[in-house]
């Protein structure tokens, strides 16, 4: 597969094509059809898209006594 | 439109701004702050809303500009520097040419669309991202979080594109890594 971009190349234009939103070119398909293992990384790329926008609804809650002083702000 | 009495919005809205701000800035008491300044400015805007969304979304739009000029006031007090980036994965993922045999990609089995949206994948996602240094970690919120045009992330960090795609690869190989260690493991989650 010489004549084909190298894993680590095709790693860094799958993160650059997600941003740009080009179609992959002919060399990075053909590579992509040879290598499970970049396809895996592509796929993995496009969850973390997919589970960053909903990242922000879990985690803690704010404080009693930061609502407490978040409410004497608003008096 | 008449709004909800301010003295109401700490309780109804309060933990849901908080969290889109600590997911957004790593740091409780920035995002504290950061829902304190939002409040505010909905209560001194409240004339101006007009219904058209609810009371939470406009909220969260006046938070997430917040959370911009945040971004923007560090770019320019402390632009990113070395120290603020993760060493280049590149080492530690490849050889010459391919991956290491301990570096690849694992198969993340079953189906990881559906595992992307459980609350423990999101759980997961934000303590690998804590963990991740504040230069990609604020690349990747802007871009994938925030939804942000790259040219607009780009501008909020005080980068140029080309250090913005680097910074938005690093973060994506560190994150999958993350994940892959502390989610999709066998036996993880």
């Amino acid at each position: 597969m010489s004549f084909l971009p190298s894993c680590r190349d095709v790693s860094k234009y799958l993160s650059a094509a997600l941003d740009s939103g080009r179609p992959l070119g002919m060399h990075v398909r053909l590579h992509l059809a040879l290598c499970e293992t970049c396809r895996r990384v592509l796929a993995q790329f496009a969850l973390l898209r997919h589970g960053a926008a909903r990242a922000g609804e879990g985690g803690p809650s704010l404080s009693g006594e930061a609502k407490a002083r978040l409410r004497r702000f608003l008096q | 439109m008449t709004m909800t009495e301010p003295e109401t919005w700490v309780d109804a809205y309060g933990d849901r701004l908080f969290r889109y701000a600590l997911s957004r800035v790593r740091d409780e008491g920035a995002a504290e702050d950061l829902v304190q300044e939002t409040l505010l400015a909905a209560f001194k805007s409240r004339e101006r809303f007009k219904g058209e969304s609810s009371e939470l979304t406009w909220m969260t739009g006046i938070l997430r500009n917040k959370v911009f000029e945040l971004y923007r006031r560090q770019a320019k007090e402390a632009p990113l520097g070395p120290a603020d980036e993760d060493a280049d994965p590149e080492s530690e993922f490849f050889g010459a040419r391919h991956w290491t045999a301990a570096a690849a990609p694992r198969d993340w089995g079953g189906e990881p669309a559906r595992k992307a949206e459980s609350a423990e994948f999101s759980a997961a996602l934000r303590a690998c991202l804590d963990a991740l240094s504040s230069g990609p970690a604020r690349a990747f919120v802007l871009r994938e979080m925030e939804g942000a045009a790259p040219e607009d992330a780009a501008e909020a960090l005080g980068v140029s594109p080309g250090h913005l795609a680097v910074l938005l690869y690093r973060a994506r190989m560190r994150l999958r890594r993350c994940l892959e260690k502390n989610h999709f493991a066998p036996g993880a989650a």
